[in-house]
């Protein structure tokens, strides 16, 4: 009897350990996840990318991500995800424009971060300080976790500089000075312009200058405008002194590249992403520097905030998890490394900012991308605008400042026209 | 054109009763009238229907706004501008580009030599990539660098900045649209003249017709009416439809100097992602594009002479 007994329990647990071993190959199947993720701007960002998803799979064997065709730019991006939001078909994770996230928030899109986040205990030992939270924080939701940054920043021809007896060691430390070289620079002639703000395209630039201010584009509760103080005035008075003083060309599309890059222009002023693609349209022709962009306001002064952050659009829990854990490597210090050293971008982890072992060999290798790094402590958000007219409000403003530059208008007409345009486009309390 | 009035005057007739040849005709019919169906008409449906509501991109849901989108039309300062440039455009392009290539292919068709090579060179502008000469024009136009300017700093005149300055940017755009529609324009009118016969200059000749001009007055342009309509009608859409250059060039720009309509339905609908207030703004668009057309289809169809 017992014989048999055991015989059969030897049998069962045979019988039990044959269906377990058959069936584990499905359990392993079931833990892996698979994911979709997209990006934009596969000629800056795709070896980053891939760079970080090899290195995400080596560590993360459970989780399968796959992209999706990038799109060429964020705003294709921005198109893909919210077509495909209308039929349900969205990539599970999706870097988008640092000021877009707002709206895919607004639109039910992007998924609120900060519970999967409250998970990890103290942020700030992942390296999310709060600066860099607030790269993806509007209106009161984390909508993505900054992945690439970038700030505005000085680029010069140190040929010219020299030519026009000018020190190009010691760049100007504010903009009265900078108006002065340029007015200099032009005065050689021979077709020569001394200096270009970029403030067409968007309203970034022109936040350089309000922020740099020390002022803000909507009112704490976002209810009215708040630009059309001393510092938005101040902020256009320097654009109409650019023009007046400094004699900057009124340039249209990439017009400024070009004559930047056939020696034609002292100084630009534009977001430091482009240095690698400048550098190699100047290639030998002189010697290009960069620097920060010249301090308004010491104390209060800030800069905006361009790039692209990751955000989470699936629901479902799984996927969810698996989602976060991309996106957390991504913008990981280790992530951030391999983003910088395959874009020149600024890093969005405080400690790959901190810790030299991370980046501290590539930034001696490529001093063109200093500048960035040295603004970091002042970057805040790229005001992104509430409601449907979000990006609208942004070629408003710019509109706006054409007048200025084309010497039509006064800054103050043109601020007073600004503050009611934009008035009339945000949401009303 | 003279097979196609008279195959309408003949379906006309032959629709009263249905035989074979009409179901047959159906049938060959039928794929064209399904892509029609598909690719058109219900896309124009949606279309008209979206422009009276709010829908936004991605938004969850969308509501009914009735006439608000063409209220918000009157109050739009682009909106405003953009119609203004572009009939601007239209009425710059469309007669100086058909003036154009109308002179050339008469001076090419009676020139005795190279005559292919003027033809292939004229046609260039019209099969090279837009995109990609948009790029060449920005470089030539260049305020500073450009070769354009510096041939004018070196005879001492002045130097527009023919791309940034809003007194000038429509009349570049206008120039780099009519060197793409001469080109195109020029091939029509040369295959117009070559088909008319030479025995009517002869004969004008006899009766009278001593000089070119007036042989120009009394056989070409009543000879070329069909291509001429057809001409002006392409033309004409051509330069409504303007947007590639304008979009690689000027954005628009300077505060909507240069902000033409397909722009501005580009921007709303896939920039702003406001696809109520772009899809009114297409609703003008077409009305504009059918009204020109009947205008000149029934004041110059009029005067045509098929020959």
């Amino acid at each position: 009897m017992i014989s048999t007994t055991l015989s059969r329990r030897k049998t069962l647990a045979l019988m039990g350990g044959t269906a377990a071993g058959l069936y584990m190959p499905a359990i392993a199947r079931a833990a892996t996840v698979e994911i979709t993720a997209h990006y934009s701007m596969p000629a800056i960002f795709q070896e980053a990318q891939e760079a970080v998803l090899a290195a995400f799979s080596a560590k993360h064997p459970d989780i399968k991500v796959s992209y999706v065709n990038p799109t060429p730019t964020y705003e294709d991006g921005a198109q893909l995800l919210l077509r495909n939001a209308a039929i349900n078909q969205m990539p599970d994770v999706s870097f988008q424009g640092l000021n877009r996230l707002r709206m895919f928030a607004e639109r039910g899109i992007a998924i609120d971060l900060a519970p999967l986040l409250a998970g990890l205990g103290d942020p700030a030992q992942y390296g999310y300080s709060k600066p860099i939270l607030g790269l993806g924080f509007h209106g009161g939701v984390q909508c993505g976790l900054p992945f690439a940054t970038s700030n505005p920043i000085s680029y010069y021809n140190a040929n010219l500089f020299r030519q026009a007896g000018l020190d190009p060691e010691a760049f100007p430390k504010d903009w009265d000075g900078v108006i002065a070289h340029a007015a200099k620079i032009r005065s050689m002639g021979a077709g020569v312009d001394g200096m270009f703000f970029r403030w067409p395209g968007d309203d970034w630039m022109f936040s350089a200058l309000l922020y740099g201010h020390g002022g803000r584009m909507l009112t704490e509760d976002e209810s009215d405008v708040a630009f059309n103080g001393p510092e938005g005035l101040a902020a256009l008075t320097l654009l109409d002194r650019f023009v007046k003083e400094g004699g900057m060309p009124n340039y249209a599309g990439t017009a400024d590249l070009q004559a930047f890059a056939a020696g034609q222009l002292g100084m630009m002023f534009r977001t430091t992403a482009q240095v690698r693609s400048i550098s190699n349209s100047v290639g030998s022709n002189f010697e290009l520097r960069t620097t920060t962009l010249p301090v308004i306001d010491p104390v209060k002064g800030r800069l905006p905030t361009g790039g692209a952050g990751a955000m989470i659009t699936t629901t479902d829990p799984a996927k969810q998890e698996a989602a976060f854990k991309f996106v957390q490597f991504a913008t990981s210090a280790e992530g951030t490394t391999l983003m910088v050293k395959n874009t020149g971008y600024v890093p969005c982890n405080q400690i790959a900012i901190d810790d030299p072992s991370y980046l501290g060999s590539f930034y001696a290798e490529n001093p063109l991308f200093q500048a960035a790094t040295k603004q970091v402590h002042l970057m805040q958000p790229w005001y992104a605008f509430p409601g449907q007219n979000s990006v609208r409000v942004t070629q408003v403003m710019v509109d706006n400042m054409a007048r200025i530059i084309e010497q039509k208008a006064t800054p103050e007409q043109v601020l007073a026209d600004m503050a009611d345009e934009v008035r009339r486009l945000i949401p009303r309390a | 054109m003279v097979d196609l009035s008279q195959n309408a005057a003949l379906s006309r007739r032959h629709t009263r009763r249905i035989d074979s040849d009409t179901l047959a005709a159906w049938a060959l019919a039928l794929p064209a009238i399904i892509a029609y169906l598909l690719m058109i008409l219900l896309p124009l449906l949606a279309v008209l229907a979206l422009a009276f509501t709010d829908y936004e991109l991605g938004a969850r849901g969308f509501a009914f706004v009735g006439f608000d989108n063409f209220a918000e039309m009157l109050r739009d300062r682009t909106f405003a501008a953009s119609i203004r440039n572009t009939f601007a455009y239209a009425l710059f392009v469309v007669p100086l580009s058909i003036g154009i290539a109308l002179l050339l292919a008469i001076l090419i068709e009676d020139g005795a030599r190279g005559r292919a090579f003027f033809r292939a060179a004229l046609f260039l502008p019209v099969v090279s990539l837009t995109v990609a000469m948009a790029t060449a024009w920005q470089y030539l136009l260049h305020p500073t660098i450009g070769p354009v300017n510096t041939i004018l700093r070196d005879l001492g005149l002045g130097t527009p900045n023919w791309l940034g300055a809003s007194e000038w940017v429509l009349v570049s755009l206008g120039f780099i649209g009519i060197w793409q529609n001469v080109g195109f324009n020029l091939v029509l009118f040369l295959a117009g003249l070559t088909a008319i016969p030479r025995e009517l200059y002869s004969a004008a000749e006899i009766d009278g017709a001593r000089s070119p001009w007036a042989r120009f007055r009394l056989v070409t342009w009543p000879m070329l009416g069909p291509t001429m309509l057809f001409v002006v009608i392409i033309t004409m859409t051509r330069s409504i439809q303007v947007f590639d250059t304008v979009q690689t060039l000027t954005q628009g720009g300077p505060n909507n100097a240069s902000e033409v309509l397909l722009r501005t339905i580009y921007q709303e609908a896939f920039h702003y992602f406001r696809f109520g207030y772009g899809a009114a703004v297409t609703l003008v668009f077409l009305a504009c594009v059918l009204v020109l057309t009947l205008i000149q289809t029934r004041l110059i169809d009029r005067k045509v002479h098929y020959g």
